[in-house]
Formats: C-alpha cells, structure tokens, sequence
C-alpha cells in the first residue's frame, strides 16, 4: 500500500537533502528581510498590536507564510516539472502504481518542504525574538503550520497538473495566492478591516490558516472556527487534487 | 490464447482526428514484432494504449491475460517500456533512476542491486552510474532508458524507437541484445529503419493514418512486392539507340536511365519474352530481377509524399 507515494516522497527529500543549504538560504532570505524591515527598522513607527510588539505580532505569519509558499511553489513547479519538462510522470505511470500513488507521495514531498522550511524560518527568528514562545504555544501553532502546508501543496498541485504553460504558474501565484495570504493579515490586524467585510475575510481559509497560527503561537489558544474551516477546507482540496490529477493524466 | 499482446478494435480520436482505427491485432508470446509505418501514423499512440498511458475511445487489449483497460496495475508489472523521448530523471544519478524504478516495482535491494549491476555492465555504463544523465550523450542516456525498462525483468518490452539517435555500434548491440531477449519476452518495437526491421523482427506490421496496411514476415513482405515486375539492365554499348526502342515499346510501363544502366518496369511477367525479342542479347551485359527492399515495400505502400 502506498508504495509507490513512499518511493516518490523519498525520491523528492533525496533531491532536497542534496540542495538543503542553499534552499534554506533563498527560502529563509525574504521572510528575514520583510521581519528586519518591519519588525525591528519601522519598529518606531508603529505602535504595538493589542499590546503585542509588532516584531512579534508578524513573526507567526511571517513564519506560516514561508511554509505555505514553500508547499505552494515545490508543489506547482514540480507537478509541472515532471509532467511537461522531464516527463517523469509517464515513466511512474508505467510502473505497477496507481494514479493515487503520485498524486499523494507529489502532495506530501510539497507538504514536506513547506514543514521543513517553516521550521527553519521559525528557528531563525525565534532566535532574533527575545520573547520565548512555550512549549505548548508551539505545538498547537505547528498545527496550523501542518495543515497550512498540506492545504497549499493540494493547491500548488492542482495548478501544476492543470497549468500547461510556466507562466501561468507564476500569474496564478502573484494573482491569487499572494493577494489570498496578505489580505488575511500578516502584517495588520483583523479589526482594520470594515466591519462589513470581516465575516467575509473570516471565513476565507488563509485567514484561519494565518489567523489561528497566531493566535495559537501567541496564546495557545485554539479557535476552533478556523480549525474547523482548515480541517474541512484541508479535506477539499486534497480530494480535489486527487481527482483532478486522476482526470487529467488520463486524456 | 496464446498470444502475449491482443489488440480488439482499438480506436482513439483526439478531438476530432482518428489517430488509431478499428485496430484488431494479435501478437504470439516470444515473438519480435515490429511497427512501421511514417511519422504521425499512429504508433506511439498504439503504444501508449498498450502500456496504459492514455486510454482508447473504443475497443479494449489484453497484455498477458490482463486488460488494459480494467487491470492496469495487472499489465504494468509484466511490462517494460521504453517511450520514444528519454524521461529520465535528471535530479537522480543514473543508479539512482534504476533503484527508483526497481522500488516502484516493489523489488528488494538485495534482488535489485546485483540485477542493476549487471545491466550496468552490459551497456558499458558502470563507470558512469553516480553521474547525471545530462551529463551523458544521447546514446547514452537512450542506453540508461532501456536498461531501466528491464529492471524488473518484464514479461513483454514495449520500445517506441529504440535506437533513434545511437551510433552502428550501439545499434547492433542493442539489437543482439534483443534478439538474446526474446526467449523470455514478448518485443513490440517501432522503427523508421528498415534494415531494423529486416534483422530483427520475426514479424512485422505497416500501418498508416491509423490503420494496418500489410502484415507478415520481412521476406512475405518483400516477396507480395516481388512481382511489380522490375528489373534491372545494362547494355555494354549503343545503350542511346536501346533508348529509343525501349521508348516505342508498349509493355514497358516505365524505365530510368544512369548511363548504360537501365531500370524497367514491366507491364506483366509475360513481357520479358517479347523484350528480348526486341533487343537481341548482342549488347547485353547483364539482366536481373530487382529485389525489392523493405523500403521499396514501405514507400510503395505509404507513398513518397512527405508528412506534415
Ligand atoms: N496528445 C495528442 N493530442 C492530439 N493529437 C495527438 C496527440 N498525440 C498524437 N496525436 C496525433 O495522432 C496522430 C498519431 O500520432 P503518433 O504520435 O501516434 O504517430 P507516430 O506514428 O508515433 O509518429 P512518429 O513516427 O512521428 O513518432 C498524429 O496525427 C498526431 O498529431
Ligand atoms: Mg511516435
């Protein structure tokens, strides 16, 4: 059972074992940058968050941003990659596995990289915070993190099996799941927005994804709303992915 | 039921243009079997309905007792296929490609590695299995991408094009090694070669937009091509005024002239004796019957017309 998933996901964790330093060096870089500009260069322009400092206020979304952008991007490119460039697929496709197989070990290898770089980036700026989250904070918030990623690496497959041309991959990002992540308020917090568009913005999953993530990090508390909207939205996708993986690959 | 690959009236449409056509087709277990035919005239999609990559419109196979239609799993672990575009893995080394195969098959390392060695060794690629492929030639890569469709010791090998791109001493390698095959495995193979064709296979098909045009051995197929009643002659001299007869003569259909080379073709095989009748035997230097070449045999019944 699943053989062929586990010799797929193993494959992928060899080819990133072999890059790990320089993928964590480009994938830390950005979410780095954006918490030294904001967190700690702006740091005396703006005023703390319901008493939070404003380093910390980002740090969660920061972090769960980098994991559900890794899952998205490794996700994507590489169900292009092995299906339009290197044809791959065709040669897994010939071998005694099923459909499921791929479309299950291609979503955990993105799963896979959006859990080890979160990680990596947390390490970091956990590091630069003075503020020491607990224990139980951080498990909870992995939480968020887990289904974050497995929730993006479902959508970054779905559009690596649907999109034929690269540049749409990139389009689909700038156009939609970059917008998606911000608006859920990485940066500011909920109450911004007009109340007439809040409940909107609540129910939209990235919020829950960004959302609950802080506020497990910086209460340990879980909303069970968000979890509820992950879980069920976390189930959609991947059955989506699934099936439209199972449609297309079979012309 | 002793057939290794059984094809019932396969038809594929890609939105609107027929690529394969009512094809019915039954190939003996042991048998190297060959499809010919000009590009675009529906081999690889044949192939691809064969190995379970793209499923037909209408009719079904069955590859070893399985259906490819409702055992795909089934027929996947008995056969080998090496496509017409190498789809290595260019992340992995050439081993490595090997061992991800072997592991899709659910086949051990201790059964695989020494397996793996020995096919490594065969192709001359030992030296190179901890390099990428696109670090080898193409020759070489063509090489890796047929040795992993063996891997797993398969019970029918599909090759679409094996040797497209590898130099006469690859080639005929690779051909001994597929004729050292054939004990144990079923071989469907495509070429565009014909001297291929001709070595290698005990039987082979042309087809065309879709359909078989001709079926049998490479001698059948010659021999059926044998009687369009060719031949070849060369004259020792005055072959200008041999010209002008063999213009007036009404049951030359046609000739081609390379300087005392002459090449007719008869109306029928009767004809011969009133030819000779005509020009004597004073100047002749020699008379044959023109072997028809599985390339004749092809372009004869494909056409010359280029494919778009
Ligand atoms: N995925 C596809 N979508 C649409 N048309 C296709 C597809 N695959 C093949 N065809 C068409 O089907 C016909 C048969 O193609 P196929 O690749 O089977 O030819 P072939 O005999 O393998 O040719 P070649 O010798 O060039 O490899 C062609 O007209 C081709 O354009
Ligand atoms: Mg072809």
């Amino acid at each position: 059972m699943f053989r062929g998933a586990i010799s797929i996901w193993r494959r992928d964790m060899l080819v990133l074992r072999r890059s790990i330093v320089s993928e964590l060096v480009s994938v830390i870089a950005y979410p780095l940058t954006l918490y030294l500009a904001f967190g700690v260069g702006l740091k005396g322009y703006i005023s703390d968050v319901d008493g939070i400092p404003y380093a910390i206020f980002i740090a969660p979304g920061l972090i769960s941003m980098t994991a559900v952008n890794a899952a998205f991007d490794e996700s994507a490119w590489s169900m292009w990659f092995h299906r339009k460039v290197q044809r791959t697929i065709e040669e897994y496709r010939v071998t005694p596995i099923t459909v499921y197989d791929i479309v299950i070990g291609k979503i955990f290898c993105g799963f896979s990289h959006g859990a080890i770089k979160g990680i990596a980036v947390a390490l970091v700026i956990f590091l630069l915070t003075p503020f020491r989250f607990q224990l139980l904070h951080i498990l909870t918030y992995l939480f968020f993190i887990f289904f974050g990623s497995m929730i993006f690496s479902c959508l970054g497959t779905i559009c690596g099996t649907i999109i034929d041309k690269p540049e749409n991959i990139g389009r689909m990002q700038g156009v939609v799941i970059v917008p998606l992540i911000f608006m859920s308020g990485i940066f500011f917090p909920l109450s911004s927005y007009p109340a007439a568009i809040l409940p909107f913005i609540n129910s939209l999953p990235t919020t829950a994804i960004f959302e609950g993530a802080r506020r497990a990090l910086l209460s340990g508390s879980i909303e069970y709303a968000y979890a509820l909207t992950i879980a069920a939205t976390a189930a959609i996708v991947f059955a989506l992915a699934v099936i439209i993986f199972d449609r297309k690959i079979e012309e | 039921m002793n057939s290794a690959i059984s094809l019932q009236s396969i038809s594929k449409f890609f939105n609107g243009l027929q690529a394969v056509k009512d094809f019915s087709l039954d190939v003996e277990r042991g048998t190297i079997f060959g499809l010919l035919g000009p590009n675009g005239a529906g081999k690889t999609t044949l192939i691809k309905i064969l190995t379970t990559l793209m499923r037909p419109t209408s009719g079904d196979a069955v590859i070893g007792g399985y259906s490819v239609l409702r055992e795909g799993k089934s027929v996947r672990r008995i056969i080998g296929v090496v496509p017409q575009e190498n789809n290595l893995d260019r992340y992995l080394t050439a081993r490595e490609n090997l061992v991800l195969h072997a592991r899709m098959h659910g086949i051990r390392a201790g059964e695989y590695n020494p397996r793996i060695d020995r096919l490594l060794e065969l192709t001359g690629l030992t030296g190179r299995q901890h390099d990428f492929p696109d670090t080898f030639s193409g020759g070489m890569q063509r090489r890796l991408v047929a040795i992993r469709a063996l891997v797993h010791n398969p019970l029918v090998l599909f090759l679409d094009e094996p040797t497209t791109g590898l130099d006469p001493q690859s080639r005929r390698a690779l051909w001994d090694y597929i004729q050292s095959l054939r004990t144990t495995m079923t071989i469907f193979l495509t070429t565009h070669y014909m001297d291929e064709a001709d070595a290698l296979c005990d039987r082979i098909v042309i087809m065309d937009h879709g359909k078989a045009l001709v079926d049998g051995t490479a001698a059948q197929l010659k021999e059926a091509f044998a009687h369009a009643h060719v031949y070849e002659l060369e004259f020792r001299a005055n072959s200008d005024r041999y010209e002008e007869i063999l213009r007036t003569l009404p049951f030359v259909a046609h000739f081609g002239r390379k300087g005392n080379r002459f090449r007719l073709e008869l109306a029928d095989e009767e004809s011969l004796k009133p030819l000779m009748d005509r020009i004597g035997s004073a100047d002749i230097k020699g008379i044959c019957l023109h072997e028809p070449s599985l390339e004749d045999v092809f372009i004869g019944l494909t056409g010359k017309k280029v494919r778009e």
